[in-house]
């Protein structure tokens, strides 16, 4: 679905964001985006939205060049900014402007989201509350029935309950032709959604892999003490909690903030492991 | 499904524009038709005064045309200067962007909005009050008397349109500056995708700045070119005023055309 070759990409020439980073992405998952603040989660989500343009390389979503903004990608594409803005509209009046441009939008499936989400449909949209609005365009963006799903911190401002809406709901939008790509810092918002992590460090991508790889290969333990095989470790109330080589094919569950941690501090242990 | 243009996709996006644009503007619109009726009220003849007349002996209305083209010209340039002034905030230009709609059929609307409905709602608001204002004096004639200074009848007060429209040596003199109102609202159109922000005082500001340069590069080769030479009597016949007035016709709308083909390149390449 996704092809990224070479790409190359900055706000300034001096200070490029991604150098030569390549990737693919396919249909059918859903891929955490991860990094630093300022590792180009924003950037590599805008690049493939088309809304700003690589200085090399290239970048392809669907056969499309995303630089082109034609409408037939476009109305496959559903972007859910991290800031954004609604109009001073009530839903329907919204929904009626701008449903018509996607001709596969889902009006029952639509009220279904607004109904789980527990949003005021007789409200205007700009006396919502910040969570209120974001589930109304997260809603929209599902219903547009779009093949490609990108999100930009999107549990951030919802409440708890909704976090477990929003999980459950994204788990049940999965289908075989859909990407879903979510990028976030709040990864305990993502438990058990996503299934193929990518982290973004040093002007490229540190880690593209699955949840069930990373856990094949690498176990995540409570320690008493630390020793050798243990790539990282931090400690923790009753001991370390910590990451190694999982050679004896334990089970364990992904840490994600542990691994994130991990991949940053050990970077070049866990590049063998990961190809 | 065609990617550069689509008639149902236009339709659809003159409406969905509507939505955000078209409150303030009916708003805007309402705005400039009180400042023409106190204008109007203002100046308009009454019994009162005791200068109602101009020099062909007339009930003075002219005061109607510099207001009609001052104000003209600031309601079309700040509507163009606010259309596009959305994609120099971010929330709002990533929604603007990701619309399933063609880089032509944005650039489109914004030109029908600003170029077309701007100018002539503007004129049809002004031809309206226009009229009210003109038809309300015809009933009151009489309080002004039974001659006018210049001896006979009092004349009946004539519209603005049909001024233009009745005499044809005005009509076709008037028909040269057709462009200029597009010229301003494709400038101002410009200025609204150059600039991220106070687009109407730095386009305003670059206008008069490139005009200011421009004058001064004309003046200052005229001079070198006229430079020893004595100057003699010349006045244009007919066809030469013509051919004047065609070349500025020529001019505003080549110019206004290439302001909209870079708003338009500026709207493809605009980036968030």
């Amino acid at each position: 679905m996704i092809k990224i070759n070479n790409l190359n990409f900055g706000y300034s020439k001096h200070k490029p964001l991604f150098k030569n980073m390549s990737m693919q992405l396919s249909n059918g998952h859903i891929y955490g985006l991860l990094g630093k603040n300022g590792a180009g989660k924003s950037s590599l989500l805008k690049n493939l939205a088309g809304l700003v343009y690589a200085q090399s390389g290239t970048l392809e979503v669907m056969g499309f060049n995303p630089a082109k903004r034609q409408p037939a990608l476009l109305e496959q594409i559903c972007f859910i900014p991290e800031e954004f803005y609604l109009p001073s509209v009530k839903i329907d009046a919204y929904v009626r402007a701008n449903a018509p441009f996607y001709k596969n939008f889902d009006h029952q499936y639509f009220g279904n989201l607004l109904k789980e989400f527990d949003i005021p449909v007789s409200q205007k949209l700009i006396n919502m509350s910040y969570g209120q609005k974001k589930k109304v365009i997260i809603a929209f963006g599902l219903a547009t029935q779009a093949k490609l799903i990108i999100m930009d911190e999107p549990t951030n401002g919802l409440d708890i309950p909704s976090k477990a809406q929003f999980r459950k709901i994204m788990a049940s939008a999965m289908t075989e032709d859909r990407c879903i790509i979510i990028s976030t810092h709040q990864v305990r918002d993502l438990d058990n959604l996503i299934d193929t992590v990518i982290m973004l460090d040093e002007n490229d991508v540190a880690l593209k892999a699955s949840v069930q790889e990373i856990t094949e290969k690498l176990t995540f333990k409570k320690v008493k003490e630390i020793d050798d095989s243990i790539i990282y470790a931090e400690p923790s109330l009753s001991g370390y909690n910590a990451v190694m080589p999982n050679y004896h094919h334990e089970e364990s569950k992904l840490d994600m903030e542990l691994l994130f941690n991990a991949i940053l501090a050990e970077k070049v242990k866990f590049k063998p492991l990961f190809n | 499904m065609n990617n550069t243009f689509n008639m149902n996709r236009f339709g659809l996006l003159l409406r969905r524009q509507w939505l955000d644009f078209g409150k303030i503007y009916l708003i805007s619109l309402a705005v400039v038709l009180g400042i023409i009726v106190g204008f109007y009220g203002y100046n308009i003849p009454s019994p009162l005064k005791n200068n109602n007349f101009d020099y062909d002996g007339n009930l003075d209305m002219r005061f109607r045309y510099p207001l009609l083209l001052m104000l003209g010209f600031i309601f079309i340039s700040i509507v163009a200067s606010s259309y596009f002034n959305i994609l120099g905030q971010k929330s709002r230009a990533i929604l603007e962007l990701m619309t399933p709609a063609s880089v032509l059929e944005k650039f489109l609307v914004g030109v029908f909005y600003t170029g077309i409905i701007s100018l002539f709602s503007y004129l049809l608001i002004f031809y309206i009050a226009d009229l009210g204002f003109s038809k309300y004096l015809n009933s009151e004639l009489a309080m002004f008397g039974n001659s006018s200074p210049k001896g006979g009848s009092i004349k009946e007060v004539e519209t603005i349109s049909f001024q233009i429209f009745h005499d044809e040596n005005y009509r076709s003199y008037c028909s040269y500056f057709f462009a200029i109102p597009f010229l301003i609202t494709s400038i101002f159109l410009l200025g609204s995708i150059y600039f991220n922000r106070f687009h109407f005082i730095k386009t305003a500001l670059s206008v008069m700045v490139f005009t200011g340069m421009a004058s001064y590069v004309v003046f200052k080769v005229s001079e070198q070119l006229t430079k020893n030479m004595t100057s003699i009597n010349h006045t244009l016949e007919s066809n030469e005023k013509e051919n004047v007035l065609l070349i500025l016709l020529a001019v505003t709308s080549l110019l206004t055309l290439i302001f909209w083909l870079i708003t338009y390149v500026r709207l493809k390449e605009k980036e968030v």
